[in-house]
């Protein structure tokens, strides 16, 4: 019986096709937007997810000081210094690698060339650990000295790798000594071991994902480049740290490694927080889901607007078919039976609205991450689950048939008499 | 064909043919208010009728008369203000919606001035309607709707939309839908109203058969002289109450 209702509903909207289509268009534009907003919301998400999980890895931590990182708090703002042993940290149980960054500014001199007198000022110097200079490329980028040069070795004590401009402005090339002044009389001769590569402004980005500022010390063209031991002899134990990045054992929960880590330093005065993927995921998927709560909320305007575009539609149609609602009555037809044949009506209006707009939906935003790709230089996924589009799909019937419900109720309970006596 | 009618409730009707029953329709004493506006329209004010089974049956009327009101009563499409109405010893007033609906749906078909065919539909489809309701199998209503459609002559028009009919092939096509269920009653409103005088005629032919073939007890309300000569009766009706019954023997 409910084929036979399908196909006296199917008839009665394809009879007014003009009528049918202008609702069709009414339900489909609403949809397209939440399809299209949705799908790019959650390709976006995923996107950034990536991104973030790539840099990261499954077994990476990171340690700022307290209060730098979270949704309230800008990029160093309210930023707190803290100190780390390197030594302790490698201590705790599940770290398998640790690096750290610090920076100050020191007091360099140049090499001594022949009766001359050496170049010298105040420079960024900046601590690195041998680790962070291969092991971490995804967070720090590509490391690169110019040929004849070298990266810093764990074996390495009093030796230095020169920002590109400094190089020239000390006049130092590899293999020459510059000596650096830290605090309290201390100062190192240091054996000049690379020059770093000068960034290519033009492919920066495709080396420089994610952190950026201290992050990707290969861009720091001005700055002095010594291992983090030797920065500690210099200005002994660092309270100047920027990051720290931990890799975990193998099999260890990096949640819980970092939670250890963290405590454990505190423990020792060190105001520090650590990020694992999950805590920068948290804050993303809190962000991406407000804004698509948001747009949602706009795609939904959309949808109601249609929903009255179908209920104005079967209110006519309702109207209109009185004397056929009488007929229908009058030769037998249930209350519940025009009530269904009305309501698969409404809901057939819907559900077309829904395929169309699932296409048009789906289409929009190919395109849209196709414009984002362009202008951000990512490949940003589609996300077109078939859970989505039957959501979709059963949704925007059940929208038609909702908004349907009220004039086929009306269609339902007309009296025979007055139905087939309406002209 | 002779018969013997009597007033009163629960007479015992004898047919010629010496078949023994109640009437098949038996209004007495029905009356009909109507809220129209803030008056009171009183459109039956104690009508007596009696149908028995296999009679035609003409009720005609100025306008205004109660024919259409005595019409949706005794298609089971309204229920009298007072007074008792039945069919096959059922009072009306006794059922509920669903039953009236249930009762009109298996006993009764409708034919109607302007035919009220669905116009998505075509020809079959439209003598379908009423076995969908019923919850009749696909094939079983095919079958029976083409069947009903070659008795009124329609055969090769089984696929026709209402709009590629004649006037007077889509009252046959009427005729087949109220026929669609096999109901004792066909209850025609001015069947013949919206014919030429030709098509007219057909329609009317086409009632007179299906009573001596099948037996079917035929109420046609009309203003068409050419109605009352096929019917046994001709009931006059003015102001709500029957002023005349004439029998066409």
């Amino acid at each position: 019986m409910l084929k036979d209702f399908l196909m006296l509903a199917a008839r009665s909207i394809t009879h007014r096709k003009m009528r049918s289509w202008l609702t069709v268009i009414g339900v489909f534009i609403g949809i397209t937007a939440v399809v299209a907003l949705i799908s790019i919301g959650l390709g976006l998400d995923q996107t950034i997810k990536q991104q973030v999980a790539g840099i990261f890895g499954v077994d990476t931590f990171v340690l700022v000081p307290k209060g730098s990182f979270g949704p309230q708090n800008h990029a160093g703002a309210n930023t707190e210094e803290y100190a780390l042993d390197l030594q302790y940290l490698k201590s705790i149980p599940g770290v398998k690698v640790a690096a750290a960054v610090r920076q100050r500014t020191g007091f360099v001199q140049g090499p001594t060339k022949g009766d001359g007198p050496s170049t010298q000022g105040f420079l960024p110097v900046m601590g690195l650990s041998p680790e962070l200079m291969n092991e971490f490329e995804s967070f720090t980028g590509k490391i690169e000295v110019q040929p004849g040069g070298r990266l810093f070795t764990e074996a390495d004590e009093d030796v230095a790798i020169l920002g590109a401009d400094t190089s020239e402005r000390l006049g130092a090339k590899v293999g020459d000594t510059i000596l650096v002044a830290g605090d309290d009389k201390k100062e190192l001769n240091l054996a000049v071991v690379g020059i770093m590569q000068p960034d290519d402004e033009g492919k920066s980005s495709d080396t420089n994902r994610g952190f950026s500022a201290g992050m990707n010390p290969g861009q720091g063209k001005d700055t002095i480049y010594v291992p983090y031991d030797t920065m500690n002899l210099l200005w002994g134990a660092g309270n100047d740290v920027l990051v720290t990045l931990v890799r975990t054992q193998p099999g260890d929960d990096v949640d819980e490694v970092a939670d250890r880590a963290e405590k454990a330093l505190r423990a020792r005065g060190s105001e520090v927080s650590s990020i694992t993927y999950s805590d920068i995921s948290d804050a993303i998927g809190t962000m991406t889901s407000t804004v698509s709560a948001f747009l949602a909320g706009i795609a939904g305007i959309a949808l109601l607007v249609g929903g009255v575009g179908v209920m104005n539609t079967m209110f006519t149609s309702v109207l209109e078919r009185t004397k056929e609602i009488g007929v229908m009555k009058a030769v037998g037809a249930r209350n519940s039976h025009i009530l269904t044949i009305f309501l698969i009506e409404s809901g057939l209006m819907g559900l077309v609205g829904g395929m169309v707009g699932t296409l048009l939906g789906l289409g929009l935003s190919l395109v849209a991450s196709k414009f984002i790709g362009r202008f951000f230089g990512v490949h940003m996924a589609i996300v077109a689950s078939p859970a989505l589009i039957l959501i979709t799909l059963a949704g925007s019937f059940s929208l038609g048939a909702f908004a349907g419900l009220w004039p086929a109720w009306r269609a339902s309970k007309l009296p025979v008499v007055d139905a087939l006596r309406y002209e | 064909m002779g018969y013997h009618a009597e007033d009163g409730a629960n007479n015992v009707l004898v047919h010629s043919s010496g078949e023994i029953g109640m009437p098949l329709l038996n209004l007495n004493g029905v009356t009909k208010d109507y809220q129209l506006g803030k008056t009171v329209v009183r459109a039956l004010r104690g009508l007596d009728l009696h149908i028995d089974k296999g009679e035609i049956v003409a009720i005609m009327g100025p306008s205004g008369s109660g024919k259409s009101t005595l019409m949706h009563i005794l298609g089971c499409v309204d229920t009298p203000t007072a007074g008792e109405a039945s069919i096959e010893g059922t009072q009306i007033a006794s059922l509920n919606e669903r039953q009236l609906v249930a009762l009109r749906g298996r006993k009764i078909g409708f034919v109607f001035q302007t035919f009220n065919l669905m116009q998505t539909l075509s020809a079959q489809q439209n003598v379908e309607l009423p076995m969908i309701f019923q919850g009749i199998k696909k094939k079983e209503r095919a079958r029976r709707a083409k069947e009903l459609l070659a008795k009124v002559g329609l055969a090769d028009r089984v696929d026709h939309r209402p709009n590629e009919l004649s006037g007077g092939e889509r009252q046959r096509v009427a005729v087949a839908r109220a026929l669609a269920n096999d109901p004792e009653i066909l209850l025609a409103d001015e069947p013949t109203g919206n014919l030429d005088s030709e098509s007219g005629g057909t329609i009317l032919e086409l009632l007179k058969k299906l009573r001596e073939e099948d037996g079917k007890t035929v109420i046609i309300v009309t203003h068409d002289p050419d109605a009352t000569a096929i019917a046994d009766r001709t009931i006059r009706l003015r102001d709500g109450r029957v002023v005349e019954e004439v029998l066409d023997a």
